[in-house]
């Protein structure tokens, strides 16, 4: 058996935790919940681990990131990151992420739907599976929100209505779910009532179930737009002190809106902040991306922990790999899936604390290390989500959650 | 009868002089009109025998907005309309067929049909630009290429991805891994779904995993490669691309994408010989055990073999032997007339796009024995296939003027009678008929701007620039070019500029999108196929859909805005019910009946507003 172990700070190192069976029956039959939503912050393009939170390996390594402490003894970060070091006490920094692929859209759908692209079958994402296994008639909304400019979220070979509601855009909030602005309320009610009139004869003689699902879908479209809980996705309704905790970058926003979406019970929130892609000019490019995510994450935990959501929401930063130990000619970093850096937050996990490492040159994932699909069965495990539940693709084959992938339990105290 | 023969006769006068169509595409009208009484006797002898009604046919608004919407992908315009009813000869239906199906209207929307079942997109990480495969389906369209033909060169197409011409290489350079790429051929034209037996036996067909890997001898070898060769890469351009990977990142990009223009290529023909896995679990073999080629079913093809297997076995296991152009084997056999599953498929899938149900089965998913519910008509489709030479305007003449097809379509819910392949269903339309449909409201000419005009070769152009090219000119043209990312920018504005006036891209159709994949938002949200899957699209509403029709851009679109051309077409009308008859026959190709007519006192733009997010309108009927 493999001893996976916590790297604890400075004066716990070395201590190891007893193995945990994550495969057991018990796991199989789900658990109390711990974690109510996802925060999943998204950094696609491929976080470079050797700037911002691994700081364990050589200092060659690290290469003109300098080292700063963190409000907890023994994590460290980089110094792009000085906000959010103050907050490390609530995040658990996992250093020994692995996936197979090492190219953006393959590296960002594995991350995703814990399957390999294959072109006979798209999979759904982790936040359509998440939607379908917990969505109940009471919600008003829907349980996977994607916010950002990236491609939405898919369902893959679920029916359409598990895909991502998407917002593209905080300002304008969600598209098309206010009236035409020279719509007015009772003009809106009359085209509705010629709809409805001309639907019902067409039911007549060609209804079908599609038909129905069309009438269906207005229904539940017009319920959205009339749901209390639409003004969650208006930021001007937010009250000013926990607006007063983010500045007016649009991924600090996007962090906010999340928060409002969480408190609302939308079980799964993605946020996508991109760009992290530098293979040339690294220190040049960097220094404002990192600045989006040290605010805007900072933020978010502040908000969550004034709200008490901290212990409901499990906050998940992820990328689909990340970048090489070494800097090429070009000043910039390539492409690297074997030991990359993830965060966690919330919903009772390890916090302040590190779990796995690299090899002090940076090459490979060395203690404890988290393939992809554990890293999504942990998210899931901690939902409550029976991770061997199987739904099966329009040609009958069986799949699941995360694959084969096993909830590693010890990152949660 | 008579006056239908003369009607093809006629057409087919008037289609001699346009340039347009030069096959031999209506050259037997007789044999059209036969065909189609061939399909309606057979379904007649069936609804006889289990004692159910002939479904009664449609009348002319009805047959008219259902023929644009299946042939050209659009409702009719309220003048073609006019000009339809309007029309007094009794083979007025016939002739409209040929007109729609010798029309732009027919490229456009069966370019996305095709360029959706063929999957052309972009492939970011491996810079498969998408454009010459684009332009050879379009190239097909406009020379309306037999089916079998067309599918006989994707299968065996190699050579430079970007040589003007070659584009069927896209074909294969679509899939990343060629075992993959078999089981997608195998799907996209045999109707078969033997992906599973690439890892394991199939669990309920008879494929076995050994099965898969004979087939896969056909093709073994054959792989896409977009760099120079390694030869040509030491020889005359590694010396360079190591320079300007350490003077600049940007250069080298520019080197390295400009160089695979001219070099990205498909190679190999295939050796006839694959190795099993290495992690064969079968006791009918062992792991890299060599396997000569052979078919799933039907006759075998003679190999041209230099080795035997006896020989390939002595070899070293990556080695699979000589190349010896079984791949063109293979696509001969695929192909073949004889092939029982290749023209079944090809009837299968075109039967569902015009009636709105499988003839046999599941498109991708037939099983060999399957022949539907109504085995002769499936037989004699088949037949009419094979009769008319695979041409596809031919077939779907037959299908167009049949009875069958100009019957009343049938709603399958609880109450429906069996369904007896008797006729259309009702079914959505698909999201770009749905967004072209639009058009037909916005201006009279909905077909000014389509794909199958539009030149997309950027990369062709630069490709046959690059043949003179030497490895000092691409130094000099990634050092002095475009920039990184603006490479491929600067040869697509040098396409747009040599295909001239391409109009405003709201009066686009669909298909004219330049990325195909992502290029229309709205009818992406319709449930238009990203082409990563066959059969990708999907006809289910969503919410963010329902909100764009409810409040989206349709409102100043077309609902108030003055200038669309229905609103143009109201312009003369003052009393109420002649209104409420320009917008019933403009937004749903029918006059009101007279049910509706209390619906006259309601505003202009409500009574639009509801028509446009009716069930009627986004359903055939």
């Amino acid at each position: 058996m493999k001893r996976r172990k916590f790297i604890y700070s400075v004066g716990m190192t070395g201590m190891s935790l007893p193995f945990l069976n994550a495969n057991s029956a018990a796991a199989a039959a789900g658990q109390a919940p711990k974690a109510r939503s996802v925060i999943n912050i998204f950094l696609s393009g491929g976080l470079s681990q050797y700037d911002s939170f691994n700081m364990d390996v050589d200092k060659a390594v690290i290469a003109d990131s300098k080292i700063i402490k963190s409000n907890v003894d023994g994590v460290r970060v980089s110094h792009y990151f000085p906000t959010l070091a103050q907050q490390m006490d609530k995040l658990l920094v996992i250093n020994s992420m692995k996936s197979n692929q090492g190219a953006h859209p393959a590296g960002i759908y594995k991350m995703l739907t814990s399957y390999d692209p294959r072109s006979s079958i798209t999979h759904p994402e982790l936040g359509a599976w998440i939607s379908k296994r917990l969505t109940t008639n009471q919600d008003s909304l829907p349980n996977f929100v994607s916010i950002g400019k990236g491609s939405a979220g898919t369902a893959g070979f679920f029916p359409g209505q598990w895909a991502a509601l998407p917002v593209r855009n905080t300002s304008t909030g969600i598209d098309f779910v206010n009236r035409n602005a020279a719509v007015k309320k009772a003009k809106f009610k009359k085209r509705l009532s010629i709809l409805d009139s001309l639907n019902g004869d067409f039911d007549q003689e060609h209804g079908t179930k599609d038909t129905r699902a069309y009438v269906d879908t207005y229904k539940g479209s017009l319920k959205f737009m009339n749901s209390k809980d639409i003004d969650a996705f208006d930021l001007e309704n937010e009250n000013k002190y926990i607006a007063g905790l983010y500045d007016k970058q649009e991924f600090s926003r996007s962090c906010m809106l999340a928060g409002r979406l969480v408190e609302r019970g939308v079980r799964y929130v993605k946020v996508e902040l991109g760009g992290w892609d530098y293979h040339d000019d690294l220190y040049g490019k960097l220094p404002s991306n990192a600045g989006k995510l040290d605010k805007g994450l900072s933020s978010l935990l502040t908000h969550l922990t004034e709200k008490s959501l901290l212990d409901s929401t499990l906050v998940v930063v992820s990328t689909e790999f990340g970048r090489k130990p070494g800097v090429n000619p070009n000043k910039g970093r390539d492409h690297h899936p074997d030991g990359f850096t993830c965060l966690l937050a919330g919903a009772g996990v390890k916090a302040g604390q590190i779990y796995g490492t690299t090899t002090k040159d940076g090459q490979t994932a060395a203690d404890d290390v988290l393939d992809v699909t554990d890293f999504n069965a942990t998210i899931a495990w901690r939902l409550g989500i029976d991770l061997a539940h199987e739904e099966k693709s329009p040609s009958g084959r069986p799949f699941k959650l995360a694959d084969d992938g096993e909830a590693r339990k010890e990152l949660f105290a | 009868m008579n006056d239908g023969k003369r009607t093809i006769i006629a057409c087919l006068l008037t289609l001699a002089l346009s340039p347009i169509l030069t096959s031999a595409a209506f050259a037997q009208p007789a044999a059209i009109l036969e065909h189609a009484q061939q399909i309606d006797q057979l379904v007649a002898r069936q609804l006889k025998q289990v004692g159910q009604e002939r479904r009664p046919g449609i009348d002319d608004y009805t047959f008219c907005r259902r023929v644009y919407l299946d042939a050209v992908g659009r409702i009719p315009t309220i003048d073609e309309l006019d000009n339809f009813i309007a029309d007094q000869q009794a083979d007025k239906r016939s002739r409209l067929i040929c007109k729609l199906l010798s029309s732009k209207g027919y490229s456009s929307h069966w370019y996305n049909y095709w360029a959706d079942l063929f999957r052309v997109k972009y492939v970011g990480d491996k810079l498969h630009h998408p454009g010459n495969y684009s332009e050879w389906i379009k190239e097909a369209l406009r020379s309306n290429k037999p089916y079998d033909q067309m599918a006989h060169e994707l299968i065996n197409a190699s050579g430079p991805l970007y040589k003007p011409g070659n584009g069927a290489t896209g074909f294969y350079a679509r899939e990343p891994m060629p075992l993959d790429h078999l089981a997608n051929s195998v799907k996209t034209f045999l109707g078969l779904s033997i992906e599973c037996a690439q890892c394991h036996d199939h669990p309920f067909d008879d494929w076995t995993q050994k099965d898969f890997y004979k087939l896969a001898a056909f093709s073994s070898k054959t792989h896409l490669r977009v760099d120079p060769t390694p030869d040509l890469e030491k020889k005359k351009y590694a010396r360079d691309r190591k320079i300007l990977k350490n003077k600049s990142f940007d250069e080298w990009i520019v080197y390295r994408e400009s160089l695979r223009v001219k070099h990205a290529a498909i190679y190999g023909n295939g050796t006839g010989f694959m190795r099993l896995p290495h992690d064969y679990q079968y006791e009918d073999g062992k792991p890299f055990d060599a396997m000569e080629a052979d078919v799933l079913f039907g006759k075998m093809p003679k190999l041209d073999h230099k080795l035997t297997k006896a020989n390939i076995d002595a070899l070293r296991k990556n080695n699979f032997g000589p190349q010896i152009n079984s791949r063109e084997s293979l696509a001969d056999w695929m192909v073949s007339a004889e092939n029982p599953m290749f023209t079944k498929s090809v009837v299968n899938r075109l039967w569902r796009q015009v009636m709105g149900t499988e003839l046999v089965g599941p498109l991708g998913g037939l099983t060999q024995d399957a022949m539907g519910d109504h085995p002769e008509l499936t037989q004699q489709l088949i037949a009419i296939m094979k009769a008319t030479d695979y041409d596809l305007k031919n077939f779907l003449s037959v299908l167009f003027n049949s009875k069958t097809y100009q019957s009343k379509s049938l709603a399958l819910n609880a109450d429906a009678p069996d369904y007896l392949l008797d006729g259309p269903i009702v079914r959505r339309i698909s999201a770009e008929v749905i967004v072209d449909s639009f058009l037909s409201l916005k201006t009279e000419t909905p077909d000014r701007y389509v794909a199958t005009e539009f030149r997309w070769d950027g990369f062709t152009h630069f490709y046959d620039q690059s043949q003179e090219m030497g490895v000092k000119d691409f130094v000099k043209y990634s050092t002095n070019g475009p920039g990184r990312g603006a490479f491929q920018n600067r040869v697509e504005n040098q396409a747009r500029k040599r295909n001239g006036a391409v109009g405003p891209k709201h009066l686009w159709r669909v298909s004219s999108y330049g990325k195909a994949d992502r290029g229309h938002d709205v009818a992406m949200l319709l449930g238009k196929s990203d082409r990563d899957l066959i059969d990708g699209a999907n006809a289910e509403p969503n919410i963010p859909q329902i909100l764009y029709l409810m409040n989206g851009d349709l409102e100043h679109e077309i609902t108030t805005h003055p200038k669309a051309y229905l609103h143009r077409k109201l312009d003369g009308a003052i009393r109420p019910d002649k209104r409420m008859e320009i917008i019933w026959k403009a937004i749903l190709g029918r006059l009101p009946k007279e049910s509706e007519k209390p619906l006259f006192s309601n505003d202009q733009d409500d009574l639009i507003w509801a028509l446009l997010n009716s069930n009627e309108f986004r359903f055939i009927r």
